[in-house]
């Protein structure tokens, strides 16, 4: 059964931003691996054509008229905000900008 | 140094002037107090789903027509995953794989005549929270989360910071005119960043994306910036990494904010949770149809008014006297209505801090203003004396003029009374026709003797030598 | 205590109307019974000071419909406003939605009392219930059985008599495989049918709403209420009005049924494949055609469901990262480790694995060779779907290769419980619609169920043959026994 690499699981579980403990980061390298192999299986299938379907829907979406609806009021908004200054949501500081 | 070669490629987002939000009808309000135009889906709660503004569609597709783009009539949105506390549900619905135009480009005027920069792409996405930066930490303001955007995509096709400058000032101009967006760079609804590079070779160098650029001005201070920058690193016989860097006004330089990693990895997919949008034929044509005047069209319908190139400029430059002006086409002289829009009017509304339109200066009155002015009827030192009334009182011009005793007289009351003298003077005439030049002063006095000062005196001077050589 | 949730939604709507029973007895006799079988933990959160008030509520409001204060329990995966909502994960163990479903908004127009929130597998990855955070529920026919899941608690709930209707969702077999297991009735709507605005998303593209009952009948009418067009779900379909029940009671004779091979080969157990056997004997009885026939990619479901449903969950689930709601790592030195500690102490095992392999499958050039060519095989299978039913009224086969099997198996394999759902995951690839039918039990006495599918939007003559087949076989469906003499 494939397995993966130390490196391999940090870098999918840093994709989906999870930290892992040792201890999950051998045991995930298992399961993981067993998930990959399941969905490898997809190389082998042939005979199919190329038109995809992103979804079962078969019709256009229907297009909203540009008129403002109900808003919360800021309360309802930040009622299950973990941490809030004033009128904000807060993070810790953001290093990107 | 004069033999490397600059390359700029630029991407601009530019937000819609939409009432609500793309994918909920929360507000699109600027200005507000933080977290009080948003609902659930732009907070990104759990089992929202996005609905589709039509209002965004046709702006976005008006833009891509201005830009000259093919449009992918058959549209699809896609998820861009990336984790980011402004981007609510860490994903941005945007259009990777089937963005609305396409191939497009716009024309500038360079020194070497017109080039056309070339759109690699235009598409519609979401716009992300504000957030505002502290020491250790920062905060989320989802009023603006959710606000529709387009982002216009060139291809690396300037190659100075001129031309980069007169990209940006065409586009604004492009979308400005289009009504697809106010283009206020001050206040974020649009936002350029550019990737410059520099190279002595036609091969391309590592490129710098510079970011939070806040003025088109900038934006070519930014690129010279980097010219010499990256110039000076080669010269020294460095090199440097792709990277990130933000243009700081203060210093007026950039600064570095990150390296790239290998490739950015937005994991797209289609969104499943927005059907196909399919833009019919007769859509698009409609909507290329009811284009609103462009720039370009209006500066073609002034200059042929007469009016100077100056002032078509000035004209242009401010989108709220152009379309007032544009009532009164083929109505009115363009040219006495631009000089009074630009001039009197404009100082009026300057020193009073006002629009147009909270003055009482209705259409019939500016009409008849500057037809009075047109006909002589009035002189522009009458202007000046009734301008504050003009504007202020809900009187028509006629009565203003009366309540400053200004009775100008019009053209064929001038004409009757200007008959009556050379009838009465014959002697004076025939020593006119003489070649006494001193007759006709005579004559002039006793016109505007008869018509008790009320009459424009050039007129009558054009008028009286009129009748007089006939 | 009185017995009145035994009885037909009908006969309850009867007693209410005729003022001999009061929606209060109803909602006190459900707490009571689920305060009696509390050992099946079908509930996450019970609702019951809300509840007892709003009947108090309903005394001075006429009866006005089929549904009026009849109990209801709902998947805890379907957002109801001020009350918890956990999805069964750590990530939202205090988690109050501000809003309201579309489908509760319609349950509460209906007077509907709403009982509780159920239980199911964390974020509705599973396939019996035992990843949910709060434990598994039991089976009522044999408490050392699994539910079956995601929907588990709900079908639990119904089978157990404790509320007579309740809603799941499923993704991919996830209203269906634990109806079989539990011996209930349950729908899998067509794609579209019914909102999921409110509904907390797995795979967006596959997930839909969907009524477990006790019968049928009861079963078309939950569906005649929580269909129909929403606006604030792009993807809900647009159609003219329609009743449900409107061919219950209709023959069958002469339909034609279509069984694909792949749906009784080896991978189907035994005690499975007898029932399935005598039920095709039933119908060729009752006068239909049973034809078997190959379908093409039936084999690989498995596959493309795994590469879909991770791919889109990997987004879905992104926005738990303890910014807006939900649970947050306290004190995180960083964003880095506000998000990676958030979502490593959130989230259970399963949904860590799903996400972090669906990351992967999009990652990159992953995203053409997984992701895209999945979406083409998709479009392939519902061809099949297409062509078959140009010939046949409905495909049918077993719903679950096995009996309900114990809690305490352990399956060490990630992808055992995708393979559950092999023979009922089509559906939700194709969008059809697809009923699980109990049509008899094993040898231990576990309900075995039949998975009928219909084409799209023909939810109608799917109830037409569930009811039909339903009152030939007429088999008793209370696990309690014959309580009722």
């Amino acid at each position: 059964m494939k397995k993966l690499s130390k490196e391999e699981v940090l870098h999918v579980a840093h994709l989906a931003r999870i930290n892992l403990e040792d201890e999950e980061i051998e045991r995930y390298a298992n399961d993981l691996g067993k998930l990959l192999e399941d969905i490898d299986k997809i190389k082998d299938i042939k005979g199919y054509d190329d038109e995809m379907m992103i979804s079962p829907v078969e019709y256009n979406s229907d297009l909203r008229p540009d008129v403002e609806g109900k808003m919360l009021d800021y309360k309802t908004a930040m009622k299950n905000v973990p941490h809030s200054t004033g009128n904000f949501v807060e993070v810790p500081v953001m290093l990107n900008e | 140094m004069s033999n490397y070669k600059t390359t700029v490629g630029i991407e601009v987002h530019a937000e819609l002037k939409t009432k609500t939000k793309i994918f909920s009808d929360s507000a699109n309000h600027y200005g507000k107090m933080a977290n009080t135009c948003t609902n659930v889906i732009d907070l990104g709660y759990p089992g929202t789903l996005p609905t589709m503004n039509e209002e965004v569609i046709h702006l976005g597709l008006r833009a891509a027509l201005v830009l000259n783009c093919e449009i992918n009539k058959h549209m699809h949105f896609d998820r861009k995953n990336y984790f980011y506390p402004d981007n609510p549900k860490n994903y941005q619905i945007t259009q990777n794989r089937t963005p609305i135009g396409v191939n497009g480009y716009v024309e500038i005027d360079t020194e070497n005549g017109k080039k056309k920069i070339r759109i690699h792409d235009i598409h519609i996405e979401e716009d992300t929270c504000k957030s505002i930066h502290a020491d250790k930490k920062s905060m989320l303001d989802y009023n603006r989360a959710g606000v529709p955007l387009v982002e216009i995509v060139t291809e690396a096709d300037m190659n100075s910071a001129e031309e980069a400058v007169k990209y940006l000032e065409k586009l604004r101009e492009l979308l400005l005119y289009a009504d697809v967006s106010d283009c206020k760079i001050e206040e974020g609804s649009m936002r350029c960043d550019c990737n410059v590079s520099v190279s002595k070779t036609d091969k391309l160098n590592t490129k710098v994306e510079v970011k939070n650029i806040g003025s088109i001005s900038n934006v070519g201070v930014a690129i010279k910036y980097e010219e010499e920058r990256q110039i000076a690193l080669y010269e020294k016989g460095e090199t440097f990494k792709e990277q990130t860097r933000r243009f700081d006004d203060k210093t007026m330089s950039t600064i570095l904010m990150r390296v790239k990693e290998t490739g950015n990895d937005y994991r797209y997919f289609p969104e499943p949770d927005i059907p196909f949008v399919d833009l019919t034929d007769e859509y698009i044509k409609e909507t290329k149809e009811n284009l609103p005047m462009s720039a370009e069209q209006r500066r073609e319908v002034y200059k042929e008014a007469g009016i100077n190139d100056i002032n078509v400029e000035k004209i242009i430059q401010n989108r709220n006297i152009s379309d007032y002006l544009n009532k009164f086409i083929k109505k009115i002289n363009l040219v006495i209505a631009s000089n009074l829009l630009l001039g009197d009017i404009a100082a009026y509304l300057n020193k009073t801090e006002m629009n147009l339109d909270q003055t009482k200066l209705t259409d019939e009155k500016f009409e008849d203003v500057v037809n009075y002015l047109d006909s002589g009827k009035i002189n522009s030192k009458i202007f000046k004396e009734i301008l504050d009334d003009v504007m202020e009182s809900n009187d028509s011009i006629d009565k203003i003029l009366d309540n400053h005793n200004i009775k100008q007289m019009g053209e064929d009351e001038v004409i009757d009374i200007i008959n009556t003298v050379i009838e009465n003077n014959p002697q004076s005439v025939q020593d006119y026709k003489n070649g006494n030049e001193r007759a006709i002063k005579f004559l002039m006095g006793q016109i505007m003797k008869e018509t008790k000062g009320n009459a424009n005196p050039q007129m009558v001077t054009d008028k009286l030598t009129e009748l007089l050589n006939k | 205590m009185s017995n009145y949730l035994d009885l037909s939604i009908k006969e309850i709507n009867n007693l209410l109307k005729s003022k001999k029973i009061k929606p209060i007895d109803l909602v006190e006799e459900a707490f009571d019974r689920i305060e009696k079988s509390s050992s099946l933990n079908c509930f996450i959160t019970l609702n019951k000071e809300a509840a007892l008030k709003q009947a108090k509520e309903l005394e001075d409001k006429e009866v006005d419909n089929l549904f009026f204060g009849i109990p209801i329990a709902i998947k805890d995966n379907i957002c109801t406003k001020g009350l918890r909502t956990t999805c069964a994960s750590k990530m939202l163990e205090n988690f109050e939605p501000i809003y309201d479903a579309t489908v509760i908004e319609k349950i509460n127009e209906k007077h509907m009392i709403i009982i509780g929130k159920t239980n199911m597998d964390e974020f509705a990855m599973g396939s019996c219930s035992k990843t949910s955070y709060f434990g598994a529920p039991r089976n009522p026919w044999n408490e050392s059985k699994i539910t079956g899941g995601s929907s588990g608690g709900s079908a639990a709930c119904v089978s157990g008599r404790l509320t007579p209707i309740a809603l799941g969702s499923d993704t991919g077999g996830s209203i269906r495989q634990p109806s079989s297991f539990c011996g209930v009735v349950g729908l899998k709507p067509t794609y579209g049918r019914v909102s999921r605005f409110g509904l907390i998303a797995y795979g967006s593209s596959l997930d839909q709403i969907g009524p477990i009952t006790r019968n049928v009948e009861e079963n078309a009418e939950l569906l005649n209420i929580i269909c129909g067009k929403d606006e604030k779900d792009l993807t809900s379909a647009k159609r003219d009005s329609e009743d449900f029940t409107r061919l219950i009671g209709k023959d069958i004779k002469g339909m034609k049924i279509a069984v694909p091979n792949y749906f009784v080969s080896d991978i189907v157990s035994k005690e499975v494949l007898d029932v399935f056997n005598k039920t095709v004997e039933t119908l060729r009885n009752l006068g239909c055609t049973v034809d078997y026939i190959d379908m093409k990619y039936l084999e690989n479901v498995v596959t493309i469901y795994q590469i879909i449903t991770m791919a889109e969950a990997s987004g879905n689930l992104a926005r738990f990262d303890g910014v807006k709601y939900g649970y947050s790592y306290p004190n995180p030195k960083d964003l880095e480790e506000l998000y990676t500690k958030t979502r490593q102490l959130g989230f259970g095992d399963t949904v860590k694995k799903r996400i972090m392999v669906g990351s992967f499958i999009l990652s990159g050039e992953n995203a053409k060779i997984y992701y895209d060519k999945a979406l083409s095989i998709r479009d392939d299978i519902k061809k099949s779907f297409d062509m078959a039913f140009e010939k046949y009224d409905f495909v049918i086969g077993p719903v679950v290769t096995s009996e309900a099997y114990d809690l305490d198996e352990e399956f060490p394999d990630p992808s055992k419980s995708f393979m559950d759902d092999v023979l009922v995951m089509p559906v939700n690839m194709a969008g059809l619609p697809g009923l699980s039918l109990p049509v008899g039990f094993s040898p231990n006495h576990l309900p075995i169920g039949l998975h009928v599918m219909a084409p799209r939007f023909e939810e109608a003559k799917l109830y037409q043959f569930g009811a039909f087949l339903e009152k030939e076989l007429n088999l008793n469906l209370d696990p309690r026994g014959d309580k009722n003499e």
